[in-house]
């Protein structure tokens, strides 16, 4: 009797741990914020990045199948300041009980001058660009995932605080790294405008030949702009993004003779490689940087 | 047809290479003035003296200072306050100075001011704090 008793509290003991172990099930839109989840997270959430490696955050539209998890969801990650057009609908769509955080709009906004039509200011929705703003990302999603499982308190803030302290290295290395470049050789011709938290943070000046998004296309008065500033201050290298066709960023160079750097990632992680996580993908971009203005 | 076959044969390569002349004249490669000028670079900014004064709270082993990596001053045997004239270039956007410091084991936290005296003669101070060894970025002004 006493060994039956015994076998059904060893049970009802595996079957509530094993309760407990079930993940947090959380759909991150940002490759940034798949990063950030899975390392504060570690094995106590599973994480789906429905927006890829490589593909471009801006054109992304979520699928039956993404809406389908989503509504599972237990904390669904957003990097907001209107990069996901689709925010309205995937609450619609889902119905998801999920908590829905849109990590960006908690940060400071950067404006910019909207490409398709000039005279709207609109939000810089790249805010991962500034190590910052990164940091404060982390905060969030620890606090969010407490929230969620706070008997995983200290594992969250744990892994937390080792990850800000990578990120706290990064910054220190960016530093370092860009103090090779003098400051009146800062100036960054990119292929969409997504450097401005970058820029703002290590005293470049930005020329951005598209607008907000890699589909718009520049009207021939802003090309004519920035090839005038292009001569004018000299400006040694051009930087293509890793999304979109460098079509325009070739006939600025034949008209100025400046050369194209190797490319930089603006809107997300890349597939594979060191630029596969968020420091590498940042160290990444300084080097080249610095590498082709110096 | 009159004359022999290699005297007209000759007659043709004759007529030939009259034509080709001007077509390789059209065609030939040649060096083409770009419509555009290469770009005029910026002037670089020229090299100026700066006044360099730091001052430490704990006196450290030795410290280096560098600009765009080259070392511009170096203290071996550093005092609480000292000061050097450099040469700088010096532009309009500013300068980034690295610091290296290295403290005696176990000294306390020590607080390190710097002051820039720029070309024009203005002043400009950043202060921080380190502990044993210390690499840190300051940006003047």
């Amino acid at each position: 009797m006493k060994a039956t008793f015994l076998s059904l509290l060893a049970f009802l003991a595996l079957a509530m741990a094993g309760g407990a172990a079930e993940p947090i099930r959380v759909s991150s839109f940002s490759t940034i914020l798949t990063e950030i989840a899975q390392q504060v997270g570690g094995d106590r959430v599973a994480v789906t990045g429905h927006v890829k490696p490589g593909i471009d955050p801006h054109e992304f539209e979520p699928k039956p199948e993404d809406l389908k998890i989503v509504g599972q969801a237990q904390l669904i990650l957003l990097s907001a300041k209107h990069m996901e057009g689709y925010v309205g609908k995937l609450k619609e769509a889902t119905g998801t009980q999920g908590a829905l955080i849109e990590v960006g709009d908690g940060f400071t906004s950067l404006k910019m001058k909207s490409e398709k039509n000039p005279d709207q200011v609109v939000e810089d929705p790249h805010w991962w660009q500034s190590v910052s703003n990164t940091e404060k990302a982390v905060k969030i999603v620890r606090d969010e995932l407490v929230k969620l499982s706070p008997a995983d308190k200290q594992t969250f803030t744990d892994n937390a605080a080792k990850y800000l302290s990578t990120l706290d290295a990064l910054e220190k290395w960016v530093k370092s790294e860009l103090a090779k470049l003098p400051r009146d050789k800062r100036k960054l011709v990119t292929s969409h405008d997504a450097f401005q938290y970058f820029a703002k943070e290590n005293g470049f000046t930005i020329h951005a030949i598209e607008g907000i998004s890699s589909e718009d296309q520049p009207s021939s008065k802003k090309v004519g702009e920035i090839v005038a500033a292009i001569k004018a201050e000299g400006v040694k290298a051009i930087f293509p993004e890793s999304i979109e066709n460098p079509k325009v960023m070739t006939e600025i160079t034949r008209e100025t003779g400046v050369q194209i750097a190797p490319v930089l990632y603006a809107d997300g992680l890349g597939e594979s490689g060191d630029v596969a996580t968020y420091v590498g993908m940042y160290k990444h971009n300084v080097s080249t940087i610095v590498e082709a203005l110096k | 047809m009159r004359g022999s076959p290699l005297l007209r044969a000759l007659l043709a390569f004759f007529i030939i290479g009259l034509m080709g002349w001007p077509l390789w004249q059209l065609t030939r490669p040649q060096a083409v003035e770009a419509s555009t000028p290469a770009p005029k670079l910026a002037a670089p900014s020229a090299a100026k003296a700066i006044g360099l004064h730091l001052s430490f709270t704990t006196v450290p082993k030795s410290f280096v200072v560098r600009h765009l990596d080259k070392e511009v001053w170096k203290g071996t045997s550093p005092e609480a306050d000292m000061e050097q004239q450099v040469t700088l270039d010096y532009p309009a956007e500013g300068v980034d100075l690295q610091l290296h410091v290295e403290w005696p084991d176990g000294a306390p936290l020590s607080a390190l001011r710097v002051q820039l005296t720029d070309p024009a003669g203005d002043m400009h101070e950043k202060s921080l704090w380190g502990k044993g060894v210390m690499d840190e970025v300051v940006t003047f002004p």
